[in-house]
């Protein structure tokens, strides 16, 4: 590890003992003192791992990020922050919470004493998950190691919860570390549609590293919507650590639009039989940011289905990374796993680094991955204009068109139209044709 | 008169196609250009038509008393200039809706008009369906996506017959059709014949040109026009092929 890297390490252990020493949690105290002891062996990751090859960390271990020592922080303005709400709120109907640099901020979200039954939202740092996969993962360490924040979502068996739960984090400060750990549980035969929406004030750098763990039991329903849209100076990470029962059906959805660095993981285990998900993205860059997707999917048992589509328009000097790994145990017969990823570079200096992955050791399975990248098809320029639309609108409609497919998986239609809309605005608006290359 | 191409020449990867041709059209009439596999047919239809990696390097060519060469491909077609690809091109994701609407639109705000909206498109986009034979979801399916290659070719003529132009240009648009399908594309293009809207049908063959009936036929050979007639040029070259005339033309 470098130097400097070594001094970013020790600056967050150092953070996490400030935590500790006014915690009264006794099972939280002993959470983070693990992921120090791991974080202080282990380090950040260099570009000499495997996995973090495109995606470096230079820029992220020159900084110091600090916690918020006010909890809440009552400095925050609300008046401010009531304008920046409804033009990202969603016109559809919603149980709201809202996260300010990594509070819960009751005064913003809805009433949680008027939640649909089955329905139990805490805020507290409950039961910590048993997660052996957090090792394996610097950013979830970390996350481990400054564990305060974050929600924990229970559905209760049968439940079906109509209304989408759409969880709001804006980070308002600049060098904060917006530490967030999440606990869904969605038990036997329930149903949730859960949204989370990161953002930030214009102009913000701040890292937000987040850790959202899943456990779907048998025969439940989660369909999950997760949206970043932090300014371009802001990091993001996040580990998803899903596991899936027997039966169960996982659609997510991931729309990368912001951040100077960000990666966004599913561990995913189908640790049942006739599982079916779907992971999908949609990921835009400009100028020189880095965005980092990833999949990480194991099929354990007889039976499950995966779907994966993953698409990114890349802009500038922009940098993609996508990996995905399929991996099918020798239990896992009659697997179905498909994973694709499509790129489209808008300009010569973009750069799209793709690994998808199969690892299988069973016998009786249908799994397929591909990935492709490629400039605009010219003829199809050509096509429309040929038509009458001109060359910008023309490159613009064929680029929105090929953003848009991904989306088409999410499954709620009033969910597909907000994403689709947000996708397209940041898109159409975020400087992505002004190169003029094409 | 609508059209007047003077002395053009054209080359791709500096190789020249196109040697000095010289065409003259006056509105309402349809010519046929015919001639061998690499005479300069589809690049006369994708020059005048503006593909940019076609470079003109003499000639000039007038269209409606404007100087073409000098438009971008949209102002071409805003314009009333219309080329019916030989390969139509499939775009993924965006909708025959979307894009004819923002076709149709860019061409009314050439022409002064109001935009149509959503309601208006669907009623005019529904007849131009009905008069074509068109499926009734084409609007719905993305551009030429999944479509076969006679359904590609009459998507073009649904096209032409939105846009309503002055000039159209077919390029091969008979290659590839089985009887059917050619019967239906040659019955689109019949039903937009009009004494204003003029044609150029480039083709190999004189399968479509029997349902066309074109008042002007032209062999293209080496980059030149080297014989012009009327309809009975089809049948001349249909009996004796290009031989003869491209010798007549070599002795000449």
């Amino acid at each position: 590890m470098s130097p400097m890297a070594q001094a970013a390490v020790e600056h967050y252990v150092g953070l996490s003992k400030q935590l500790n020493s006014s915690e009264v949690n006794a099972d939280v105290v002993t959470a983070r003192q693990r992921a120090q002891t791991v974080l202080l062996a282990q380090g950040f990751p260099t570009q000499r791992d495997e996995a973090w090859q495109y995606t470096r960390l230079v820029n992220f271990v020159q900084k110091r990020f600090e916690i918020a020592t006010q909890r809440p922080d009552s400095t925050v303005d609300l008046n401010a922050l009531q304008n920046f709400l409804p033009p990202l709120s969603p016109s559809f109907e919603v149980i709201k919470l809202v996260f300010v640099d990594g509070c819960f901020h009751a005064d913003l979200s809805d009433d949680l004493l008027s939640l649909p039954k089955g329905l139990t939202i805490q805020f507290t740092t409950a039961q910590l998950p048993d997660e052996k996969r957090v090792d394996s993962e610097a950013f979830a360490v970390l996350n481990q190691a400054l564990l305060s924040d974050g929600f924990t979502l229970e559905v209760s068996q049968n439940s079906a919860i109509e209304t989408p739960v759409w969880v709001l984090n804006i980070q308002t400060k600049s060098n904060q570390l917006n530490n967030l750990t999440n606990q869904v549980q969605v038990a036997s035969n329930a149903e949730l549609t859960l949204i989370q929406q990161f953002v930030t004030l214009e102009g913000v750098e701040a890292c937000t590293n987040v850790v959202t763990h899943v456990d779907i039991a048998d025969s439940a329903r989660v369909r999950q919507a997760v949206l970043q849209q932090q300014a371009d100076a802001s990091f993001y990470f996040h580990n998803q650590f899903v596991s899936q029962a027997d039966n169960s059906d996982f659609n997510t959805f991931y729309a990368g639009m912001g951040s100077v660095l960000s990666r966004h993981q599913n561990h995913l285990l189908m640790n049942g039989e006739h599982i079916e998900n779907s992971q999908n993205s949609a990921c835009l860059a400009r100028q020189k940011q880095v965005v980092d997707s990833r999949t990480d999917t194991e099929h354990n048992q007889e039976w499950g289905a995966s779907r994966q589509l993953h698409k990114y328009v890349l802009a500038d000097s922009a940098v993609g990374v996508f990996n995905g790994m399929i991996k099918v145990d020798r239990l896992a017969q009659k697997t179905d796993g498909q994973m694709d990823n499509k790129n489209l570079l808008l300009s010569s200096a973009a750069k799209m680094n793709s690994k998808p992955q199969l690892e299988i050791y069973a016998d009786d399975v249908k799994c397929s991955h591909g990935s492709a990248t490629g400039q605009i098809n010219q003829d199809q320029i050509f096509y429309l204009q040929a038509r009458g639309i001109p060359r910008n609108q023309a490159i613009e409609m064929i680029t929105k068109a090929f953003l848009m497919e991904p989306v088409e998986t999410i499954n709620r239609s009033e969910v597909k139209k907000w994403v689709g809309g947000l996708l397209s605005h940041a898109l159409l608006t975020g400087g992505y044709f002004s190169g003029g290359e094409a | 008169m609508l059209l007047n191409i003077k002395n053009l020449q054209a080359e791709i990867d500096e190789k020249q196609i196109l040697k000095g041709l010289n065409l003259e059209i006056n509105p309402g009439e349809v010519h046929a250009i015919m001639g061998p596999n690499g005479a300069g047919k589809s690049t006369l239809a994708s020059v005048l038509a503006g593909k940019d990696n076609y470079e003109v390097t003499a000639g000039s060519v007038a269209f409606d008393g404007q100087d073409l060469l000098d438009l971008d491909p949209e102002e071409r077609a805003r314009k009333g200039l219309f080329l019916a690809f030989q390969y139509p091109v499939e775009i993924p994701g965006v909708s025959n809706k979307l894009f004819m609407q923002t076709a149709v639109n860019a061409v009314r705000e050439e022409q002064g008009l109001p935009p149509l909206d959503m309601f208006d498109f669907d009623a005019y986009a529904k007849d131009k369906i009905e008069l074509l034979e068109m499926r009734p979801d084409l609007l719905e399916r993305s551009v030429n996506v999944g479509f076969s290659g006679g359904e590609k070719k009459r998507n073009d003529i649904f096209q032409m017959a939105l846009l309503q132009p002055k000039l159209c240009i077919l390029d091969e648009t008979d290659s590839g059709l089985d009887i059917d399908a050619l019967r239906l594309v040659a019955n689109g293009i019949n039903t937009l014949r009009s004494e204003e809207r003029s044609f150029i049908v480039v083709t190999h063959y004189q399968r479509l040109l029997d349902y066309i009936k074109p008042d002007h036929v032209h062999v293209l050979y080496d980059g030149k026009v080297i014989k012009s007639g009327g309809f009975e040029l089809v049948h001349e070259l249909e009996e004796n092929g290009y031989d003869e005339i491209v010798k007549q033309h070599q002795q000449a």
